[in-house]
């Protein structure tokens, strides 16, 4: 009798665990659930995005290094004449106009959001896209998300939350009634189901220890993280792999850069006939671009120096690689502080062109 | 979901706890069935059409080829050979058979532009479609009784554990479990749970750490040095091995702890003296498919030595298509059609003089001649397979890096010997007292845990 109510004790626990992992609203009420709980929380490291991926906040190799956040930051006397839309990612985050040279009003447009508003023609409009190396070649492989932006912006269109997307609150009354026939194979079933069986705060001893067991026996980091040659930083896997979109080794053909940089002219021309006065392209290169360059696939010099190309590029790749002081944090995706303000300072120089 | 996966895990938890609750053999088929779809749809939901549609056209054709006689019977046959093989060639070897054209026309100088198919292989696609053959072939030869329950002869092409990386079962073996109710058994599924553990043991803990070194050298063969990439190709040996032998263990435990029987696939290959022995030990469910619905038919060794010769090659070369529509394949079956030629008249010439010392001799040798010939399974193309190998017999120097740090590397080593220890001396599950099963368990899952290498690598017999 005792093993009958288990075994359906058991098949309860383990439907609701799947039916919660694979929906995404019921995800998003536990997470809002969890939020800052610090038993039952989700493991979150201050350290950086891959210490926190690799669960090595163990190792302090990793840690930043402390950074004044004003340091570096340049202070510009200029009329403010132009409205500066930023088409950015996780790197151009909080920012503020006042990091620009000459901007009256500073526009960051979230890659994905999409923003609901239209030019303002009296003022000089000028686009930046700033993207992250490891998405670039997925981006702009097609228009897609081109088309996306520009109609976000242009034509005042809202775009609809996708699965990648934050997403509204949810509340009790809600999660049943939203659970679609596609939740039943969400591609994300398993790292939910980690998160809701594993990544809470009191199991990190757990996560901690394999990972340290990996990092002191084998010397390498866990999952999707490795461990720089000079064994100083940490970088996404899919950004040093042989093979793959994102990586910056992976072998590159003329004609994918000839599509690109079509793709980029189409993008650049469409834009410029519906008011802006000038589109930027800066690609922030991925650390090992810089950190790691043997076997580089040279995707941002060829792309920059190609003579076909019409949208005009802020170029950081080059200045990154003239610094030899760190640009990137040690155990992060992101830059530092001083690659940010080397990336405002380049930035600006071109707004002061204007 | 792979077997490999928190998903497959729960899933595989609440299947078989609801098979032993429900008290009918009915509900327990209509529960696998609906499983194996969810199963199957968690990688592609479309490509269940296509599974669907050869089902169907088997299941009928099964009942037709039952009930007619003559050229009827036949065609029954034909059609459901059609419609499996069609499927296959659709899929599979298109794009192959087009690109060559484009090649050879090309080379010609009459280049043309044929369109190719832009869909991904349904997973699996070789292992079911052979499977469901066998069951229309065992009715034609009266071997079999059509199915008549539709829900039972779908689950018996569709039944989860072995869906997309077989066994490729025999219906005889597979239909008349499926309709016998049977009793929990607790010491199933202790055999079930610690055969599947050790199968998770040798994906994790061994093949996908093995997987970093071979990806290395494979990617980086022009740089490496003949001792990296000879060290790249015997792991690749034992990845491949371990990676598919852990699968099998996986599907054939998960059956067992629902008191279901499936048929064995490997019997320690690497412990074969030649390569015909190495076929009987080496993915048992395909070589005796091929034996039995292939060689034998085609005349096996009864119309002369040239005549078996050639049937053997001709095996062989389909073996080799079967895991691929790629050049690399095609070579790698051949070869080992060529050496199993070879190898068993040297073999029968010296077979009065072999002594343990000879047998071991002979156990290396053809280890050595199954991880060359592994090469050309694993490359992406034959030009980078030879290089390979000459770069390997070239005994150059140039980068030993591996991926993976000494200690990572004594390690491997050690996990393999204790691989091939455990599997020679303890070929079956052999604890039968609870207290030292759950001891089992808990060493292998924190084993698994600690040592396990979670890179959400595909089993690699799952594009076939």
């Amino acid at each position: 009798m005792l093993k009958k109510i288990l075994s359906y004790i058991f098949i309860i626990i383990g439907l609701f665990f799947l039916w919660a992992s694979t929906s995404r609203n019921a995800m998003q009420y536990i997470s809002q659930k969890r939020d800052n709980n610090e038993w039952w929380g989700s493991y979150q490291c201050l350290k950086g995005d891959l210490v926190s991926m690799a669960y090595l906040d163990i190792v302090k190799r990793f840690n930043p290094l402390p950074e004044n956040e004003n340091a570096n930051r340049a202070a510009y006397n200029v009329p403010k004449s132009t409205i500066l839309y930023l088409h950015g990612d996780s790197y151009s985050r909080h920012l503020s106009d006042s990091d620009f040279a000459g901007v009256r009003k500073y526009i960051p447009i979230d890659r994905n959001h999409g923003i609901n508003y239209h030019l303002d023609t009296a003022n000089k409009n000028i686009l930046l896209i700033e993207i992250s190396e490891r998405y670039f070649r997925l981006y702009f492989s097609g228009l897609q998300i081109l088309d996306e932006v520009c109609d976000s912006v242009i034509k005042k269109k809202t775009i609809a939350w996708s699965q990648d997307n934050e997403y509204p609150a949810i509340t009790e009354a809600s999660i049943l009634p939203k659970i679609g026939v596609s939740d039943l194979f969400n591609k994300y079933i398993n790292q939910n189901l980690q998160c809701n069986l594993f990544n809470y705060n009191f199991m990190m001893p757990l996560f901690e220890s394999k990972a340290a067991l990996n990092y002191y026996v084998f010397n390498r980091a866990s999952g999707d993280v490795v461990i720089s040659n000079d064994h100083n930083y940490l970088f996404l896997k899919e950004t040093v792999t042989k093979t793959g979109i994102n990586s910056s080794f992976s072998p590159l053909q003329d004609d994918e850069i000839n599509k690109l940089v079509h793709n980029l002219n189409t993008a650049y021309d469409h834009y410029k006939s519906t008011g802006f006065k000038e589109v930027y392209l800066s690609i922030i290169p991925n650390s090992a671009t810089i950190l790691q360059p043997a076997g580089y696939n040279n995707l941002i010099p060829l792309l920059q120096s190609n003579p076909g190309l019409k949208i005009k590029i802020i170029d950081i790749y080059t200045v990154f690689k003239k610094t030899y002081e760190s640009v990137y944090l040690p155990g992060d995706t992101h830059w530092n502080n001083k690659g940010r303000q080397l990336w405002l300072k380049t930035v600006n120089e071109k707004l002061l062109q204007l | 979901m792979t077997f490999i996966s928190l998903q497959f895990i729960v899933f595989f938890m609440v299947v078989t706890l609801l098979f032993f609750r429900l008290g009918n053999q009915k509900g327990r088929i209509w529960l696998l069935l609906i499983a194996s779809c969810y199963f199957y749809m968690s990688f592609i939901q479309e490509y269940i059409l296509i599974l669907g549609g050869t089902i169907v056209i088997d299941y009928f054709a099964g009942i037709q080829i039952e009930k007619s006689e003559g050229s009827s019977r036949r065609f029954w046959l034909i059609l459901s050979i059609i419609a499996n093989i069609g499927t296959l060639a659709v899929f599979k070897y298109y794009n192959f058979f087009i690109g060559n054209i484009h090649t050879g026309l090309q080379f010609l100088g009459k280049p043309i532009s044929l369109p190719l198919l832009k869909m991904a292989l349904p997973l699996g696609l070789s292992f079911h479609t052979f499977q469901a053959l066998s069951y229309t072939i065992e009715v034609y030869r009266r071997k079999q009784t059509a199915e008549r329950n539709f829900v039972v002869y779908a689950l018996y092409v569709m039944f989860y554990p072995q869906l997309v990386a077989g066994p490729i079962e025999r219906p005889q073996n597979i239909l008349p479990q499926l309709k016998v109710f049977r009793q929990y058994d607790w010491n199933n599924v202790k055999d079930g749970l610690a055969r599947m553990l050790w199968g998770f043991f040798k994906k994790a803990v061994i093949a996908d750490r093995l997987a970093m070194v071979v990806d290395r050298t494979f990617q980086h063969y022009p740089e490496s040095s003949s001792v990296a990439l000879a060290i790249g190709a015997v792991f690749y040996s034992f990845q491949i091995y371990c990676d598919f032998s852990g699968y099998s263990d996986i599907a054939l435990g998960a059956a067992k702890v629902m008191n279901i029987q499936l048929m064995e696939n490997f019997n320690q290959p690497y412990l074969s003296r030649g390569l015909s022995e190495f076929w009987t030990r080496w993915h048992i469910s395909l070589s005796s498919w091929f034996r039995d619905y292939l060689y034998i038919p085609l005349g096996g060794n009864r119309h002369g030595e040239t005549r078996r010769k050639l049937n053997i090659l001709i095996v062989f070369l389909l073996s080799g298509l079967w895991h691929g529509a790629n050049w690399t394949f095609i070579i790698w079956g051949l070869l080992h059609g060529l050496f199993v030629l070879l190898l068993t008249f040297s073999i029968k010439k010296g077979k009065e003089s072999q002594t343990g010392f000879a047998s071991l001799l002979q156990v290396l040798f053809n280890f050595m001649l199954v991880t060359l010939l592994w090469i050309f399974f694993r490359a992406e193309n034959t030009g980078i397979a030879w290089d390979y190998i000459k770069t390997i017999f070239s005994f150059r120097g140039g980068s030993n890096y591996i991926a993976i740090n000494s200690a990572e590397f004594i390690f491997s080593l050690a996990a393999i010997g204790t691989m091939l220890w455990r599997e020679y001396y303890l070929p079956t599950h052999f604890i039968r007292n609870n207290k030292w099963f759950y001891i089992y368990v808990t060493f292998m899952v924190v084993a698994c845990y600690y040592l396990g290498v979670f890179a959400e690598n595909q089993f690699i017999y799952f594009q076939f």
